[in-house]
């Protein structure tokens, strides 16, 4: 089954510069200018209190895009809700990450992101995923309830 | 393939049809062909509840956005964008759960929430930001492994709540969930309850000391008691948090079990036919009962008893067939580092020897996808399938052998969910206040996460007194954070200093856990949230300083009176202006500066929509479906779904006049005739009696004629039904006023 719900980790090289509840504000700055082209931004959410999970929540229409702390590693996830190409996805997960390192110095690394399919019903292959991405891709191993999700190398 | 493909048999078929229909209702709505208050109340008692902003505008901090979603001015209920996130409540009765639908939960919440369970003060879970094209979907999945969503929310019975002890429990009288889980089935889109003026929450306690299910706080509540070794329930009705709490009346103290499902049936058609329908924050039970006064109203209910036409489901009780996994046990061995402190605060020693209930803590409700399908693993391994939510945010693994308790608290630390303190001071009950909820007037959460961070660092060094203590917020004064039976509650409300709006909250004393809800705190002031952590210093070092032995915080409170208790925080109430302190002005973890702006029409009372309403709007969707078929060529089908889009209108008026109006197709036309022959238009009339008397060959053109004939029928049925409305507001009111 086709599917649009990508998603998309950027890792941060550099969470210790900035903490993570220093991200509402800046999150409630973008709403104030509606800075993501193409997105509708409705609201900030703190997940904070919760191990390893979405930190600070940007919720918008087209995307949920958070300063995520799943399994102990933060990065910038952006999860498409509505209607897109892959290729779109990872290129408006870039885009937010360069507002974020240009206006907040926050570093991402730049060779290695993941990709995840966010529907269970549909499923995508590495070959899809380099296509989109780029670079050598490999599947990331994980128990059979989790979300398929491939690891892109761009050396 | 879809997920009704893919999930196909599994789905239940009842709970499959219902969700294809609302599916249905939501193209209609789409379509314009359903008024935006029926769709409203419809997706209501389906679970799918409105949001903060959902009404296109939010406070940016500076001014006012207007949120242009795509699909505008397509809403689904009043002043509600269509494409606006909203939350999704699914019920869970009696708290109890599965790994399995752990895992099926989590698996939703990852796609069609933000990846977060959050546990809900009535044993719920709620996901928010769920886009409502992703809810039948998400409702397939969980009704493939028993779980429904239906009247989660809405004017109907909520979710049925029970201790989360209940069975091994060292106190109860004795197991309470087979009659809590045969109330939630027996109710659960039952007639008798679709026609109620608000909401109707009912609650099962084992024992009547505990706070168990706080039984005088639900509209409805049964207490198990033991009488010559029968069982049955001392009943309560009435009771009710919000903005005017109720403490329930007893209703019996002796009900035996056979009469719990039949008694509640009668109450439910007496609140129906009598509870307030106009007035919003009139109209749940406790006010008809407060009005009727509780002997009448008793009266009444028994004389509905009477005439209830006998089901078998009355006495049918679920057996509960919980087995551990691991043999009883003893705790021995070594203790993992922080192992002691979690085993006092987290763990029950059950009445089973050698068995203990695990309280995981969740803060302030919440816990991510992947902790939830971490914490199925740990399930299956240690307890076997026996989880269930607790009214305070929690989540209980039952059955674990005692022996396994340190293994099970380093898988807890693993994956993050080992924190001690479970119903301790650092275990704060908190709504979504304005985090999400269109009510909301301060950040409850908020408020939570910081007291809960400064607690944390201190609780070591705390008094046992003050360990204890339970604090409780709500973020607006409706309660669902129950912040009146906390030790200390706390509900958000707004202050204007010097032009400018400054987020606060009012503190509460005297509230009662203990006896399921035993009295209800007094508000002693209000004070700026940023004060908040203050205000719970100053009590707390008070009342250790200054308590008698074994004095509780509501004795002392008591003892020491309002006006003192008020003096201890007075100087906390006073704003510094602006310039000299600006983060008064805006909220927990908030930097917009604090505007009441962003205050929407709450959805919890729902839709005044009336039985006959939702049954006008059935008929309506079969027209519709009949229109379909006719335009797929399938004439029979078509002639099948417009006659019986008649039937459905006409038997929404019957059902009016007789409650237990049989569906058949000769007694609906037979009622209908004996019953509004001289109330109906003769000529709509005759198109139901035409079509019952012959069926004509199912061509396109006489199906065609049928399908326009019956939409005109259920045009009647309105015009018919708006004077029955009006007659049962006169009859209801000739009642009362007796």
């Amino acid at each position: 089954m086709e599917t649009h719900k990508f998603g998309v980790k950027l890792f941060i090289t550099n969470p210790a510069a900035k903490p993570l509840k220093d991200f509402i504000p800046v999150f409630h700055g973008w709403i104030q200018s509606q800075a993501l082209p193409g997105h509708l931004l409705i609201d900030v959410h703190d997940y904070s209190h919760v191990h390893h999970g979405p930190g600070i929540l940007l919720v918008s229409h087209e995307a949920n895009l958070s300063l995520d702390e799943a399994e102990g590693r933060r990065g910038l996830v952006y999860i498409r809700k509505q209607p897109g190409q892959l290729a779109d996805t990872i290129a408006a997960a870039k885009a937010a990450a360069k507002k974020l390192s240009d206006e907040h110095g926050v570093q991402f690394e730049a060779c290695k992101f993941e990709v995840f399919v966010n529907d269970r019903l549909a499923g995508i292959s590495a070959p899809q995923v380099t296509a989109a991405a780029g670079g050598r891709v490999t599947a990331k191993p994980g128990d059979s309830r989790e979300r398929q999700t491939f690891v892109v190398n761009r050396e | 393939m879809t997920w009704k493909e893919k999930l196909g048999a599994q789905i239940p078929a009842d709970l499959g049809k219902e969700i294809d229909i609302y599916e249905t209702q939501m193209e209609l709505r789409k379509l314009g062909k359903i008024d935006e208050k029926l769709f409203a109340e419809t997706r209501l008692r389906r679970g799918a509840y409105g949001q903060r902003y959902d009404n296109a505008q939010r406070f940016d901090g500076f001014q006012t956005q207007h949120l242009k979603f795509p699909l505008a001015p397509l809403t689904k209920g009043p002043d509600t964008a269509w494409d606006a996130p909203g939350m999704m409540r699914i019920k869970i009765p009696f708290g109890g759960l599965n790994p399995g639908q752990l895992e099926v939960l989590a698996d939703c919440a990852e796609e069609y929430s933000d990846g977060i369970l959050h546990i809900t003060t009535r044993q719920d879970f709620q996901f928010h930001f769920v886009h409502i094209e992703d809810t039948p979907n998400l409702m397939r999945r969980l009704a493939a492994v028993g779980i429904t969503t239906r009247e989660a929310c809405g004017n109907s019975v909520r979710n049925v709540t029970a201790c989360p002890l209940s069975g091994i429990c060292r106190t109860e009288a004795f197991d309470v969930t087979p009659y809590a889980k045969a109330l939630t089935y027996f109710l659960l889109g039952h007639p008798d309850t679709q026609d109620f003026g608000r909401k109707f929450k009912p609650a099962f306690s084992g024992c009547e000391d505990e706070a168990c299910g706080l039984v005088n706080m639900h509209d409805f509540g049964g207490i198990a008691q033991v009488r010559d070794g029968n069982r049955g329930f001392k009943l309560y009705v009435g009771g009710g948090l919000g903005a005017v709490p109720y403490q329930a009346k007893v209703f019996g103290d002796f009900v035996p079990v056979e009469e719990l499902l039949p008694t509640a049936q009668a109450i439910a058609r007496v609140f129906a036919r009598l509870g307030e329908k106009a007035n919003r924050a009139r109209a749940r039970i406790k006010f008809l009962v407060d009005k009727l006064g509780i002997e009448e109203f008793k009266r009444l209910v028994a004389e509905e008893r009477k005439i209830l036409p006998p089901d078998p489901r009355w006495t049918q009780f679920p057996a509960v067939d919980e087995k551990p996994i691991k043999p009883a046990s003893s705790l021995n061995g070594h203790r993992p580092e922080g192992f002691n402190a979690w085993h006092t605060t987290n763990v029950y020693q059950q009445r089973q020897a050698g068995f203990a209930t695990v309280t995981v803590a969740c803060p302030i409700g919440d816990i991510t996808s992947t902790q939830a399908r971490q914490l199925a693993d740990l399930v299956r391994k240690y307890s076997g399938d026996s989880v269930r939510t607790s009214v305070e945010q929690n989540l209980l693994i039952r059955w674990v052998s005692q022996a396994d308790l340190p293994a099970l608290y380093t898988g807890l630390k693993q994956i993050g969910l080992g924190e001690h303190g479970a119903g301790t001071i650092l275990d704060m009950t908190a709504c979504p206040g304005t985090d999400t909820c269109k009510l909301g007037i301060a950040s409850s959460r908020g408020l939570a996460r910081e007291l809960r961070s400064q607690l944390a660092g201190k609780f070591f060094t705390l008094d046992e007194s003050v360990k204890g203590l339970r604090i409780k917020m709500s973020g607006c004064f409706n309660s669902c954070g129950q912040h009146h039976i906390a030790d200390i509650g706390f509900y958000g409300n707004s202050r204007t200093i010097a032009n400018r709006k400054v987020p606060h909250f009012q503190v509460l004393l005297g509230g009662k856990w203990r006896n399921n809800g035993g009295s209800y705190g007094l508000a002693i002031g209000s004070v700026p949230s940023r004060n908040v952590p203050k205000v719970v210093e100053r009590i707390t070092e008070r009342f250790v300083k200054e308590r008698h032995a074994n004095e509780s915080l509501q004795d002392f409170y008591a003892r020491i009176g309002k006006a003192e208790s008020r003096k201890m925080i007075e100087d906390l109430m006073v704003v510094p202006p602006y310039e000299k302190d600006p983060t008064f002005y805006s909220d927990w973890g908030d930097p917009r500066e604090f505007s009441m702006g962003d205050i929407g029409m709450g959805e919890c009372a729902g839709e005044v929509i009336t039985a006959l309403q939702f049954e006008l709007g059935a008929a309506e969707r079969m027209n519709f479906e009949a229109q379909l078929a006719h335009e797929a060529g399938n004439f029979a089908k078509a002639d099948e779904l417009a006659f019986g889009s008649m039937l459905q209108a006409a038997h929404g008026l019957i059902h009016e006049q007789w409650l237990d109006a049989p569906r058949d197709p000769a007694t609906v036309v037979s009622e209908f005739k004996t019953r509004f022959l001289t109330m109906f238009q003769p000529q709509l009339a005759g198109y139901l009696f035409k079509r019952s008397e012959s069926a004509p060959a199912p061509t396109k053109e006489a199906t065609h004629r049928l399908i326009e004939e019956a939409q005109l029928f259920i045009e009647g049925a309105h015009t018919c039904g708006d004077k029955l409305q009006l007659q049962k507001a006169a009859d209801r009111a000739a009642v009362l006023k007796k």
